[in-house]
């Protein structure tokens, strides 16, 4: 059920961030804003071609060039890394895990994989000269043809890796079911699409950038990074060159968003930090520039789902086999494949009686995948397409199927056919409220007169359940480092990264309001190794569930302190005391009080003072686990467009989203996510295709090419709450991803409602205007 | 996306600039707002050894009524001639395509000379000086001299303009009472390039059309006149008439935005809509 939850001081208040007076203003810093004393500025060499043997490397006219003053081959750095894994990931199979790594070396050695592929490092006084002498260097390459496509590379007996025995990364076969091929055998209904969506890259506002010094007499290493998680850039630093991990410092200041992409060291950063090693002369930057960005930063979404669903005649789900192809390009991201998440959350919002999942990633002389928010979202793609076309097939609205098929609030907890269990969801609350704030009878009733002047309008629905903050393996937990200094001010200490999620205002929401303190006498630290807690970094819409939780309960333990110091200084019981606005007082006698700024000294210098027994000082840490592996959040999407018969130019009309995130820490913030995940999914359908030619060159390699929408594409995006608490303490559920995940089939749905009596059933990405007036063509003459 | 390197000179006359274009031929490359070249630059698509900047040059950024024309000089700011009042009254296709480039910060910096001299296909401002028979001034070291903009298109950024010549201004002609202008153009996103563009423009005399002008922009490899269309709807076609015609005499490539049989499909359609915003402009 719905309920109304109360806000706090703090918590449930669109509190206005404390970090945008500094970013909004041009004042954030960024990697490229960091300038140390004597800084070199590092230049890759890229290669122009998607595969070939490298003949030979002269760099002797480009180490000439003045300004010159380090020039590092694959044959320089690769054999002195000590191992390349992702402390997320764990090792791979050669050294006991079970991560099965594409083989990573910084720079390319022997061979090269895909167009951008980093040959050359070179360090200079600038990056100017730095880019001239990538100019002067000459890379001879006998060029092999290039593996692109999924099913070239399955159906060649050529290696994007030479000599691996297969170019599948990873492969779950469909499970073996007697029983549900009879069921499929049997069922009223058996239908069977495949829906594909093109490449799509992260596109983070700062590209990837890092700074690196290894100062040489001291045995530090030190690095300034624009990643999500400075203990895995930490971890990953040290196993890359052998300084002791103790001895690596890793700060991120402000990042320019990562959707993904910057949750592990990826080789081209792997290089920066080898070469740096090896140099120690100096500090070395590396910042990434957009053409890099596009043509090598690792990249996502480049998927084909084939489903069958079996039905009855109402539409009910019988069961469902869904097997995931993935393009993992030549070097992705921890392993690439996302088709075991994406298989286990396929059943959603439904009631699925069976699923059987599988699937396949293969490796391409591409950009490697990356993890791009809501990694395995092929689920929610396909399974939200497919609930249209059954629909349409069977003569059934596509609301009335969805209907049929919702947990409803009497379902719970729920378990699916996956195994997944269902606390406390809400996907057909929210499908209700979305449709209520469209007015689907006004709609439908617009759309047909439209209709009859030869317009086309339609409406499109999606519903979603979000796996948030995913516990496993160092996603387990988080930690909060707080101290209250001798003024009465706190600093909470974290492990996560600020790109974006709004932390240095819902965190100290958190302790503020658990504290009892003002907000401005909170200060979140965090993106710092040295003063921040171990910990898996921020991404995978786990920080407001598993931060918040150790905010909270650090909070919390803080405020015990503070009362008994109190308590014991006003000779009262510390069960008689109340917090409020930074002041300990004895309910009922508001005279008798205490700030904390005359708590803290005596925590500090007062041990007389203090509770018999009680440790001098005031700082604790506490950590939070959620209580299981998954936090579920849910939304629904509703969106309505019109589509130019003549032209197959899109236009959105309504956006709207319903979702359930649990307690939100701030509404402002929860509905800025919901609309930069919707904005990224419109991109995926409409504009944005990360294209490759059949000789493995990316076409789409600057903004010219490479399209995301920009404010005129996108309407107002209408935001319904529904809220029912996770369960445990906080009540929060992370929903950061959920926004690109449902937008891509909810538009593909109005547009297959606007195009359907036209005999046009879309399944394929991109939906641009060429798409659709070919398909409304062919459909003509058919 | 850095730039080789390059010697900067900025004059401050004409002739100047002409003189170091002379003495640096191909080698140089003149530099107005720059939204084109310097991006082409960073990319390291084009180097050259020289720049010669026209910003600083005295006498080219005037616009002003000359002999039934008006005449815009080199560097006039694209978004000041988007606001100019004596633009709106004298050229009003050009006051309409302005809006269309790229966002207003590109149009604060771009010129509207630039952008001709730079010949992009897709460009708006090429196809209106097409469309309206515009005379492109060109600026040498022996004097000036003045270029139909019909023989000035020459190819995919390449114009008739020599080595040593820099555009100088542009005349637009002006058209009388009973004129309608419109601009329309599919575009991706929000100033984008155009994927298939039209300029039209038109003069009635009753029911008559009695002068027409289409300029299609993005589907060729230079700006292009629609003849034939314009000679139909002159001998009375209505305008979807007129739109085929049109897409019947053009073969646009495929890019990553779209086939050329869309662009070529689209055409009939925007010339078909522009004709009509036209002709309802004329009559009103």
């Amino acid at each position: 059920m719905a309920s109304t939850i109360s806000a706090g001081r703090y918590v449930g208040q669109a509190v206005k961030r404390l970090e945008d007076p500094r970013l909004l203003s041009g004042h954030g810093r960024y990697v490229d804003d960091v300038q140390l004393p004597g800084m070199l500025h590092v230049a890759f060499v890229r290669s122009n071609v998607a595969r070939g043997t490298i003949v030979s490397i002269d760099t002797s006219a480009a180490l000439a060039l003045p300004g010159v003053r380090a020039i590092y081959t694959g044959a320089d750095l690769n054999p002195r890394v000590g191992m390349f894994w992702h402390t997320m990931m764990g090792p791979p199979p050669e050294l006991g895990g079970q991560t099965p790594y594409a083989p990573l070396t910084p720079l390319a050695g022997g061979d090269v994989r895909f167009v951008g592929d980093p040959i050359v490092l070179i360090i200079a006084e600038n990056r100017y000269i730095a880019e001239d002498a990538a100019d002067l260097v000459e890379v001879e390459i006998d060029v092999q043809q290039a593996i692109v496509g999924w099913e070239t590379a399955i159906d060649t007996d050529q290696r994007v890796h030479p000599g691996t025995t297969t170019n599948v990364g990873q492969e779950f076969p469909l499970p073996e079911g007697p029983e549900v091929d009879a069921l499929f055998a049997g069922a009223p209904h058996v239908f069977t699409r495949r829906f594909s969506q093109c490449r799509a890259t992260n596109v983070p506002m700062e590209p990837r950038g890092i700074i690196v010094h290894y100062d040489q007499y001291v045995g530090d290493l030190q690095i300034w990074a624009a990643t999500q998680s400075v203990s895995e850039w930490k971890a990953t630093s040290s196993r890359l060159t052998g300084v002791p991990e103790h001895r690596v410092k890793v700060v991120a200041n402000d990042v320019g968003g990562g959707f993904g992409q910057k949750m592990m060291m990826t080789r081209d950063e792997a290089a920066v930090v080898m070469a740096a090693h090896l140099f120690g002369e100096a500090p070395i930057k590396w910042t990434e520039d957009r053409r890099e960005s596009l043509m090598a930063a690792n990249q996502g979404r480049e998927e084909i789902i084939d489903v069958t669903f079996a039905v009855t005649d109402e539409g009910v789900l019988l069961g469902a086999k869904v097997f995931f192809w993935e393009d993992i390009g030549a070097y992705p991201a921890s392993a690439g494949s996302t088709a075991g998440m994406a298989g286990a959350v396929f059943p959603g919002p439904y009631k699925f009686p069976v699923v059987l999942p599988g699937g396949s990633s293969v490796y391409t002389n591409t950009v490697g995948k990356a993890a791009y928010r809501g990694p395995w979202m092929m689920e929610t793609v396909a399974r939200e397409q497919m609930m249209d076309h059954i629909a349409y097939e069977l003569g059934i609205d596509p609301i009335e199927i969805r209907r049929r098929n919702v947990i409803h609030a009497d379902d719970l907890p729920y378990t699916t056919c996956t195994t997944m269990v269902y606390d406390s969801v809400t996907p057909s609350e929210t499908l209700e409220q979305a449709l209520e704030m469209l007015d689907v009878a006004a709609f439908r009733t617009m759309q047909a007169d439209a209709r009859a002047e030869g317009r086309l309008l339609g409406m499109g629905v999606a519903i979603y359940i979000e796996p948030s903050a995913v516990a496993f393996g160092i996603l387990s937990s988080d930690q909060a480092i707080m101290r209250m200094d001798n003024s009465g001010k706190v600093i909470v200490a974290m492990s996560t990264g600020n790109h974006g999620q709004s932390l240095e205002t819902t965190i100290p929401q958190i302790v503020a309001e658990h504290l009892g303190c003002n907000i401005e006498d909170v200060l979140l630290v965090q993106g710092n190794t040295e003063s921040s807690p171990t910990g898996p970094g921020t991404g995978g819409s786990r920080s407001a569930v598993v931060a918040g939780g150790a905010a909270m309960n650090a909070a919390l333990k803080m405020k015990d302190k503070i009362v008994q110091i109190a308590a014991h200084m006003l000779e009262a019981s510390p069960d008689d005391m109340e917090v409020n606005a930074g002041v300990v007082s004895v309910k009922g006698t508001p005279a008798k009080a205490l700030p904390f700024a005359m708590i803290a000294p005596v925590a500090y210098q007062m041990p007389e003072m203090l509770p018999p027994g009680m440790e001098m000082g005031l700082e604790v840490t506490a950590r939070f686990q959620p209580a299981g592996q998954y936090t579920w959040s849910n939304a629904t999407h509703v969106c309505t467009v019109e589509i130019d018969p003549e032209t197959g130019m899109t236009k959105i009309l309504r956006y709207i989203v319903s979702e359930d995130c649990g307690r939100m820490v701030n509404p402002m913030v929860v509905e800025g996510q919901i609309a930069g995940g919707v904005v990224q999914g419109i991109g995926g359908v409409l504009f944005e295709n990360m294209i490759y030619d059949e000789d493995g060159n990316p076409l789409a390699t600057t903004f010219l090419d490479y399209l995301i929408p920009t404010a005129p594409e996108v309407p107002d995006i209408e935001v319904g709450h529904i809220v029912t608490l996770a369960p445990g303490q906080t009540g929060f559920k992370g929903m950061g991803e959920g926004g690109a995940i449902a937008a891509p089939p909810c538009l593909a749905n109005a547009i297959h409602d606007a195009l359907r009596h036209l005999g046009v059933h879309p399944t394929a990405f991109p939906l641009g205007p060429s798409q659709l007036l070919t398909m409304m063509n062919e459909a003509k003459q058919a | 996306m850095k730039p080789s390197s390059f010697n900067y000179h900025a004059p401050t006359r004409v002739e100047e600039a002409t003189a170091l274009l002379a003495e640096h031929g191909d080698g140089a490359k003149v530099l107005a707002g720059g939204q084109s070249l310097v991006p082409m630059l960073s990319l390291r698509l084009a180097s050259f050894e020289h720049l010669v900047d026209l910003n600083k040059v005295d006498g080219l950024s005037a616009i002003e009524r000359v002999n039934g024309h008006l005449r815009v000089g080199a560097i006039v700011r694209q978004a000041v001639a988007e606001h100019s009042a004596d633009v709106a009254a004298s050229v009003p296709l050009l006051s309409k395509a302005l809006p269309h480039i790229g966002h207003f910060q590109i149009r604060n910096r771009g010129t509207v000379g630039g952008s001709i001299a730079h010949a992009d296909p897709a460009s708006e401002l090429p196809a209106v000086a097409l469309a309206l028979d515009a005379t492109i001034e060109a600026a040498g070291p022996g004097g000036t001299r003045k270029i139909a903009a019909a023989d000035f298109f020459v190819s995919t950024w390449q114009t008739a303009l020599a080595d040593d010549e820099i555009l100088s201004a542009v005349e637009f002609p002006v058209w009388g009472p009973g004129s309608g202008f419109a601009v329309e153009e599919l575009t991706r996103r929000h100033g984008d390039f155009a994927l298939a563009g039209a300029v039209v423009g038109v003069q009635v005399s009753g029911d008559t059309v009695t002068k027409a002008t289409i300029g299609l922009f993005g589907v060729g490899p230079t700006p292009l006149r629609a003849s034939a269309a314009e000679a139909a709807l002159l001998s009375g076609a209505d305008a979807a008439e007129a739109g085929k015609v049109a897409a019947s005499h053009i073969s646009p490539v495929d890019d990553i935005h779209a086939s050329g049989a869309y662009r070529t499909q689209v055409t009939a359609v925007i010339v078909r809509r522009a004709i009509e915003a036209a002709l309802k402009e004329a009559r009103s």
